[in-house]
């Protein structure tokens, strides 16, 4: 026995010996995830590989796939962008490649996955990888639901360094439909994603932009998910102002720090571990409070944005129409590329019917900013909400809506309708029409709990 | 190649702690893998849902993983573990290992990985087929683990598709109407090779030294490398504590899950079981080990299992399909 314990302790000695010859040592330090070893990574040399798209701010013209995708390539923290093909979205991740491919020299990868669920799952396992660099991808409708699984684990994870591109699709398959309805979004409501909805290509390029810098704050830690409409907004092209990489990297630079706690790569850790119930409420409740500090953070970043490229930056929502001190007769709720159509026809509409029309333009969606909605509408004799998605109640909107208005006194009457399902214009006349059946509750007529629009007619 | 005494003194990364059942094939297999792992290389491990994910990285327990009892000093040591849904292990492994690569190709990360990913037969062959096949078609240079024991063990014990036939599992009873599983398991160590991969190898600790080279050898592979470790599970296959490492060699010498090793380019070889049926142990008493074959066999009067009455024909199509199986695998040997 001696004698081989004896040979054994040689062994154990050799097996030292041959390690300490390949030890690295490297500073490292304790967090509440483990441990964490700074130097492990040299983002530097990431940073400096940056081939530029841009070296000044030109304007092009883009659709908003484009859009997205030219916002993507031009962080240096993305270098690997995983993708699978879906309509709409589709053309975010053939854009990336063309770029990618014809980036001689360059170091930027496109990883083409066998399904949504294989891509959510990629995100994951690279997010953790390495905290510091962003991980996205775009996807759509049925795509989106079938990521699910690990969308709603990723939105727990605390890997703010992951951006889901929405573009947005009706769900369910009987019928299919391709173009742009937020039922998809919509049904994600839960998934703990931050939810930001734009209209206009401008508007994506520009939340592409700024989304990671709020899903990667230390307090926040939570990922994005920018949306945009389907076909309106994702294949019809318009004016785009782009920026200089530079200038851009600055931007975010500011924003985006060294993520605190330690990845697969620069850590001694472990992710995604199971809990009892007992501890479960815990992780929830922390999540939560991560998310709500979006509330905090967003609109300071959208200032910081329009301060540095002149053009409005992260809101909770746009707003037409309101005066100060004089509360509007209507106040719209709504979201996506059809407000403009409501815009274009608002000062019209309340010359012709005498009353005071003003709206919002949902931006963010979730968290859902329920007190600065609630400041926004209070005063107004009826709300009006505007849903576009297919809901078995008073609509997605309707709900968050009532909710923010439910603790003021004499709350404003809410009507609530359904138009543009399964990404249909919203007309003039259909806009007409919507406002004329509000304006009824104005003179207190009893109104369905909802109401169908379509082509100027009430369905 | 390490020495096998050499490796068995290094520091494993599977550590005191888990919630495992004492004596699972499971813990030995990670122990080992632990071991092998040691050696200059940051280790990253994946997780699918499965035992050994519930019994090890359960908060607020010990977590079960990590080398050493304190943070270690040499960055090589260092350790990341990651559970995701069932079918992701795979999935996971590939992110893990291309962001290391392209860190690696910026110059920006400067230290040899190796990922290692774990899922059970049900997380990879049933939920995770897709994920775990197609990591293997493009060929990600990531070591697959799957532990095979036979059922979804962390839920109750049912159906997989690595099911041995007539085997009674909680979704596949045994009845006056049933046999217990009625179909063959599905041929994962030939959809591994179809699918791409450049090592395959079905071996557990009970074949200890292979075990251990075979695990050197997936982890230095430049493809991805699959083991399939087959793992008999105490509670699943009912036997007695102690018999886990029996079992696992009765099973693999009796051609239930014969010790398989392949790389791709030199072919393979069938260790430890002739492909002669005389030449073998006899399928009954691998069967009349678990009590989920007890439908099928009984101790005889000289204390040897043998086929219940009324239940020879079962046990004959069993030990046809056992010689199949060996013949498959003696087969698919000879690919190259």
């Amino acid at each position: 026995m001696s004698k081989i314990l004896e040979k054994n302790g040689k062994a154990a000695e050799k097996s030292v010996s041959k390690a300490a010859e390949k030890a690295t040592a490297l500073t490292h330090c304790a967090t509440p995830s483990g441990e964490i070893y700074p130097d492990a990574i040299d983002l530097a040399k990431v940073r400096a590989a940056h081939h530029a798209l841009y070296t000044q701010r030109e304007t092009i013209t883009a659709d908003g796939n484009t859009a997205a995708a030219i916002a993507a390539l031009q962080m240096w923290r993305c270098i690997l962008f995983a993708g699978f093909p879906i309509t709409p979205s589709t053309k975010w991740i053939e854009t990336v490649a063309a770029r990618v491919a014809a980036d001689v020299g360059g170091k930027k990868r496109v990883k083409l996955l066998e399904a949504e669920h294989a891509v959510a799952d990629y995100l994951v396992g690279a997010a953790a990888a390495c905290r510091d660099l962003i991980f996205p991808t775009a996807t759509s409708s049925v795509g989106l639901d079938h990521m699910t699984e690990t969308t709603r684990s990723l939105g727990a994870s605390g890997l703010g360094n992951v951006m889901l591109v929405n573009v947005y699709r009706a769900t369910a398959n009987f019928p299919l439909c391709i173009e742009g309805d937020p039922s998809d979004t919509l049904a994600h409501r839960d998934d703990g994603f931050i939810q930001l909805a734009c209209r206009g290509k401008q508007q994506i390029y520009d939340t592409v932009l700024q989304a990671p810098c709020l899903g990667m704050q230390p307090d926040i830690m939570t990922p994005t998910m920018p949306g945009y409409y389907g076909i309106k907004d994702s294949h019809r092209n318009a004016r785009l102002t782009v920026e200089p990489d530079a200038e851009i990297h600055s931007f975010q630079d500011h924003w985006i720090r060294s993520c605190p706690l330690p990845g697969l790569l620069n850590g001694d850790s472990a992710f995604g571990n199971c809990v009892t119930s007992r501890h479960f409420q815990g992780f929830k409740v922390a999540q939560r409070r991560r998310m709500d500090r979006v509330i905090d953070i967003l609109p300071i970043i959208g200032a910081d944005f329009e301060r540095k490229f002149g053009r409005p930056g992260l809101a909770y929502y746009d707003a037409v129409g309101f005066q100060n001190g004089t509360p509007p007769d209507i106040a719209v709720v709504s979201m996506g590329p059809d407000f403009g159509t409501f815009e274009a026809i608002r000062e019209e509409y309340q010359r012709l019917a005498w009353t005071r029309v003003a709206g919002i333009a949902m931006r963010l969606l979730t968290p859902f900013p329920r007190e600065a909605v609630r400041a926004r509408l209070a005063g107004a004799k009826v709300v009006l909400v505007v849903n576009q998605a297919h809901h078995h109640g008073r609509g997605h909107l309707t709900l968050d809506v009532a909710d923010a208005l439910s603790n003021i006194e004499n709350p404003p009457r809410i009507v609530s309708v359904f138009t543009g399902l399964g990404g249909a214009d919203v007309s003039e006349s259909t806009w007409e029409r919507i406002l004329d059946h509000a304006r009824s509750a104005l003179d207190g007529k009893a109104l369905p709990p909802v109401a169908f629009f379509h082509e100027g007619t009430q369905l | 190649m390490s020495g096998f005494k050499e490796i068995a003194l290094r520091e494993s990364c599977f550590r005191p702690g888990s919630t495992l059942c004492p004596g699972c094939m499971e813990s030995i297999a990670l122990q080992n893998v632990g071991r092998v792992s040691d050696n200059g290389m940051k280790t990253v491990f994946t997780l699918g849902t499965s035992c050994a994910e519930v019994s090890s990285l359960a908060f607020p327990n010990v977590v079960a993983w990590g080398r050493g009892d304190t943070p270690p000093d040499d960055f090589h040591k260092s350790f990341g573990i990651i559970h995701n849904v069932f079918e992701s292990a795979p999935t996971l492994a590939e992110a893990a290992r291309d962001v290391a690569d392209l860190l690696a190709d910026h110059g920006a990360f400067a230290h040899p990985v190796q990922v290692i990913a774990a899922s059970g037969d049900g997380g990879a062959f049933a939920i995770g087929l897709r994920s775990f096949l197609h990591t293997i078609y493009r060929r990600s240079r990531v070591t697959l683990m799957v532990l095979v024991n036979e059922i979804f063990a962390n839920t109750g014990f049912q159906y997989s598709p690595a099911t041995t036939p007539f085997a009674e599992t909680s979704t596949t009873p045994v009845g006056e109407a049933s046999l217990g599983n009625p179909r063959p398991p599905l041929d994962y160590i030939h959809l591994a090779i179809a699918a791409g991969a450049g090592l395959v190898a079905q071996v557990s600790p009970a074949h200890p030294k292979l075990f251990v080279k075979t695990m050197e050898k997936a982890l230095a592979c430049k493809e991805t490398a699959v083991i399939f470790v087959p793992a008999p599970c105490i509670s699943g296959w009912k036997f007695e504590d102690g018999e886990t490492v029996r079992l696992a060699t009765l099973g693999a010498q009796c051609g239930v899950f014969p010790v398989f090793v392949w790389e791709r380019g030199d072919g393979g070889s069938v260790k430890d079981c002739p492909q002669e049926v005389a030449e073998r142990p006899a399928i009954e008493e691998f069967l009349g080990a678990q009590r989920r074959f007890h439908h099928l066999v009984q101790k005889g009067p000289d204390g040897k299992f043998v086929p219940r009455p009324g239940k020879e024909e079962a046990v004959d199509r069993l030990r046809t399909w056992t010689q199949s199986n060996v013949d498959r695998l003696y087969s698919l040997a000879t690919l190259h």
